[in-house]
């Protein structure tokens, strides 16, 4: 793969990854949001599998293959499997934060994340190394969504925003984590999502709701 | 490997298996006994051999990340492994059957005994800084899984393992900033690297680093003002946990105090030692006011580990007076009488907390009040507890009396050799321990005489019986040792100088005579003890044979005229220490309570008098009421940020990052 042609796939899939990302604060439709999501994962699967090819690694690839099949596939099924269970509460309706602010918000998210990744892309500048702040943006947005969102589901999904953010920068630093690393974080992620599904189900079923505010009772 | 690295290393893998053996073996009482007493005995062995010079390092750079761990075993370190290990045995033989009852039969409970051990015997034979703080960390958390054993059974308990938990953890974060300080001036962890690197460091520096290491350190061995804990965890624990950490774990206090001050630090200047010194003369004088005040016979026993670590403290602090005026001779006196003093208390503080916890076991109850006339149903317990408190109350020929001997031959002596410091604080710390030696007489004889002489006081007491052998094994261990020590101090003494040999030179020769070499005086336990008896025997031939010389007449033993001899004419522990209450009446301010019922036909009649005392531990409601009060009031303010909304604290998290990742951008 020749130099240019290697920039230009990694600057594509980075910007899925950013775009993805984005359109998950604008979008309110959960079914999309979800959609949104696997295509974000299917874009870091696609990342992963650039520099698998630059590095000519076989271990890397079936990193590729993992990330692919996790992300794009097992997560948002489980994710789709929770919103046909939720039956009404299809829309995020009043989020916090309103969507406009949302995008604004996010903008000024990724100037700190550019701002911020600064020393880090210093350190050995490439054309990897360069996109680290797109890695950095999707974590902080993973994090607004957490913060901002109403829904179970929608705070999931920010919640796993951040995941792919951190995998992501993590792959660009350092060019590969380990497989058993990345194995180990993808069983951590899987097992939360888990989790909070059921968490999920189990509030619907108490409250008759997802909305996480009504939780606002049980403190002491 | 040596016999010393092969004893450590026995002594944690027989540690370690017996906890796993705990956890399926279904005889697990047994097990864990056995498994105690062959950890125990390993790491006895790992001791003395440390003592006479056998010596080894082992480094394990997986075990921890970045630091590893690197374990040795000096004789200093030794000295303490094999302490550990001697009451450890001690308690394994005693814990066979004490722990047939439920709550200490319980599967957790059991395993964590011996881990408990291992972590103790692990925290002297550290050689790094990590070492040393993962080891003190563990034990902690064992000990404090020991203590709140019985959380099921009483209420008092939970309470107990809150103060035990906040105290210790708070003494742990000490320790841990102070040796990363030193850590951070010498640039690598291992003990060595820090012994080099302690004379480069400012006066400024290793100060903080010292008072930090004392802070943590005189927490765990109770000392005032930062005891609250031990006379609330002591008596709550099981009683074989009890003898554990009054007898060993309160020791490492020491052993961190004397590591970090003599031989990491190098010593110190004057005020670093006159306040060790001051705060031991304080412990000792306040431990035993508190303790004579005292009527739970096992919350006595704490209190006294509080004068008895105050003691050491004291012969530690005039140690270090000495070592940095130049006197090599006089601190290796006074350090030998606070480490001889550290195994005498392990001995007897073992054999009387396994005695308390025999009545314990017998009777129910720890109220001296309520027991009483214990001598006929329990002759080996009492003998063992009498034996005990003799030891503890520093008379010939008992334990602590030779360590304090040895103590204020070192004060008294170091009157002439240095500065005005000394010659203020000597004579000072001699009328403490003076007055901390009679304390202690009265308090003993009042646990021994009111808790197991004269009848008993209660249905409980008088129904009490002979514990089972195995546990009259482990106080009969613990007993012999105190013998031993009170007779022969001699068989520990070399192993001790050696230990020594971080302050000063060796200071004590001599077999059956102790012969002081920098100054004048000699004391020969065994020939003290022979005078006594032969002058007790001399006195009862001579009293007979004029008595017997006189008309005998038989009459009825003199009542009062109230009737014949009732238990409620018996002095109780409440008005044995009345006298006391009296004199120290400033000091303790006891809270009194008298409660008077007339007739109904007249009050010139008075039909019932109800006394109550109670005697509040002033330092604590001084020091420890504000701080408690102010923590109370800060989370009352805090509530306002917990709300109970979920992204509220979301919230928190995300402007916090977002606050730092902006803070980085503009400084960097």
């Amino acid at each position: 793969m020749s130099e240019t042609l290697y920039v230009q796939l990694l600057d594509l899939a980075c910007g899925g990854l950013l775009l993805t990302a984005v359109l998950v604060l604008w979008r309110r439709e959960l079914a999309v949001i979800i959609r949104v999501f696997a295509v974000q994962g299917a874009a870091l699967a696609a990342l992963v599998a650039v520099l698998a090819t630059r590095e000519g690694s076989a271990e890397l690839w079936a990193v590729a293959v993992g990330v692919l099949v996790l992300r794009a596939g097992v997560l948002p099924h489980l994710l789709r499997r929770a919103l046909a269970g939720a039956g009404e509460a299809r829309r995020e309706t009043r989020p916090l934060v309103n969507v406009a602010a949302s995008l604004l918000a996010a903008a000024v998210l990724t100037l700190l994340a550019y701002a911020v990744s600064q020393p880090l892309v210093a350190l050995s500048p490439s054309a990897a190394t360069q996109a680290i702040p797109v890695g950095v943006t999707v974590v902080l947005i993973g994090f607004f969504v957490l913060v901002t969102r109403r829904r179970a589901l929608s705070q999931l999904v920010g919640f796993l925003l951040m995941d792919n953010g951190i995998t992501a920068v993590g792959f660009l630093t350092t060019a590969g984590v380990g497989l058993v690393v990345e194995l180990g974080v993808s069983l951590d992620v899987l097992l939360a999502v888990l989790v909070l599904q059921i968490l999920t189900s189990r509030m619907r079923e108490t409250f008759g709701d997802t909305d996480l505010d009504e939780l606002r009772e049980l403190r002491d | 490997m040596n016999l010393a690295a092969t004893g450590l290393a026995c002594a944690v893998a027989i540690g370690v298996l017996t906890a796993l053996a705990a956890l399926v073996v279904p005889a697990r009482s047994a097990v864990v006994g056995v498994g105690t007493v062959l950890s125990g005995a390993a790491a006895m062995l790992a001791g003395c051999a440390a003592m006479s010079g056998v010596s080894f390092v082992v480094a394990l750079p997986a075990l921890l990340p970045l630091s590893g761990m690197l374990f040795t075993l000096d004789a200093l370190g030794g000295l303490f492994v094999a302490v550990t290990g001697a009451v450890a045995v001690a308690v394994g033989v005693y814990g066979i059957s004490y722990t047939r009852a439920p709550d200490l039969r319980a599967r957790g409970v059991q395993a964590v005994l011996p881990l408990f051990v291992v972590a103790m015997v692990l925290v002297p034979a550290a050689a790094s800084a990590g070492a040393f703080l993962v080891c003190w960390e563990l034990m902690a958390l064992f000990s404090l899984l020991l203590v709140v054993a019985e959380h099921r059974r009483r209420p008092e308990v939970a309470s107990a393992g809150r103060w035990y938990a906040v105290m210790t953890h708070l003494g742990f974060l000490s320790v841990l900033i102070g040796l990363m300080v030193f850590v951070a001036r010498a640039g690598d962890d291992s003990f060595s690297a820090l012994r080099d690197s302690a004379r480069h460091l400012s006066p400024l520096v290793a100060g903080v680093v010292f008072v930090l290491a004392l802070l943590g350190f005189a927490s765990k061995a109770g000392i005032v003002p930062l005891h609250a804990w031990l006379p609330r965890a002591h008596p709550e624990a099981p009683s074989h946990v009890s003898a554990l950490m009054s007898a060993a774990m309160v020791n490492l206090g020491v052993y961190g105090l004397v590591r970090v001050g003599f031989d990491l630090l190098g010593g110190g200047p004057v005020w670093w030692w006159l306040l060790v010194l001051v705060l031991g003369a304080v412990s000792a004088v306040y431990g035993i006011l508190q303790a004579a005040m005292s009527t739970d016979l096992k919350r006595l026993l704490g209190q006294s580990t509080t004068e008895n670590m105050g003691l050491v403290l004291v012969g530690v602090g005039a140690a270090g007076l000495f070592a940095s005026s130049g006197n090599r001779t006089l601190a290796g006196l006074a350090l030998v009488a606070a480490l001889l003093h550290v195994v005498g208390h392990a001995a007897f503080k073992t054999l009387l907390f396994l005695a308390a916890g025999s009545v314990l076991h017998a009777t129910g109850t720890r109220d001296l009040d309520e027991l009483g006339g214990l001598r006929p149903v329990m002759p080996v317990t009492t003998a063992a507890f009498g034996l005990g408190a003799l030891a503890a109350s520093a008379l010939p020929p008992g334990t602590a009396f030779v360590s304090e001997w040895l103590l204020l031959q070192a004060l008294i002596h170091g009157l002439p050799a240095s500065g005005v410091a000394a010659a203020v604080a000597m004579p000072v710390a001699v009328a403490a321990v003076a007055l901390t030696a009679g304390l202690a007489v009265a308090t003993f004889v009042k646990a021994f005489g009111v808790g197991f002489l004269a009848k008993p006081r209660s249905a409980a007491a008088a129904g009490a019986h002979e514990s089972p052998v195995t546990m009259l094994a482990g106080m009969g261990i613990a007993a012999v040792a105190c013998a031993v020590l009170a007779l022969a101090p001699a068989v520990v003494l070399p192993g001790i100088e050696a230990a020594a040999r971080v302050a000063g030179d060796p200071a004590v020769s001599g077999a059956v005579t102790l012969r002081l070499t920098g100054v004048t005086g000699a004391l020969s336990p065994v020939l003290l003890g022979l005078a006594l008896i032969v002058a007790v025997v001399a006195l009862a031939g001579v009293v007979r044979v004029v008595a017997t010389h006189r008309v005998r007449r038989e009459a009825r033993l003199w009542d009062c005229g109230g009737g014949p001899m009732s238990p409620r004419m018996e002095y109780t522990a409440t008005s044995f220490a009345e006298p006391l209450q009296r004199v120290f009446d400033d000091v303790v301010q006891p809270e009194l309570d008298v409660d008077v019922t007339h007739h109904e036909e007249s009050r010139y009649l008075v039909r019932a008098v109800e006394y109550r005392r109670k005697v509040p531990d002033r330092i604590e409601r001084r020091l420890y009421q504000p701080v408690l009060r102010f923590v109370a009031t800060c989370g009352e303010r805090g509530r306002v940020l917990a709300t109970g909304s979920v992204h509220r604290y979301l919230g928190y998290g995300f402007y916090t990052v977002c606050g730092l990742l902006l803070l980085l951008a503009v400084t960097r």
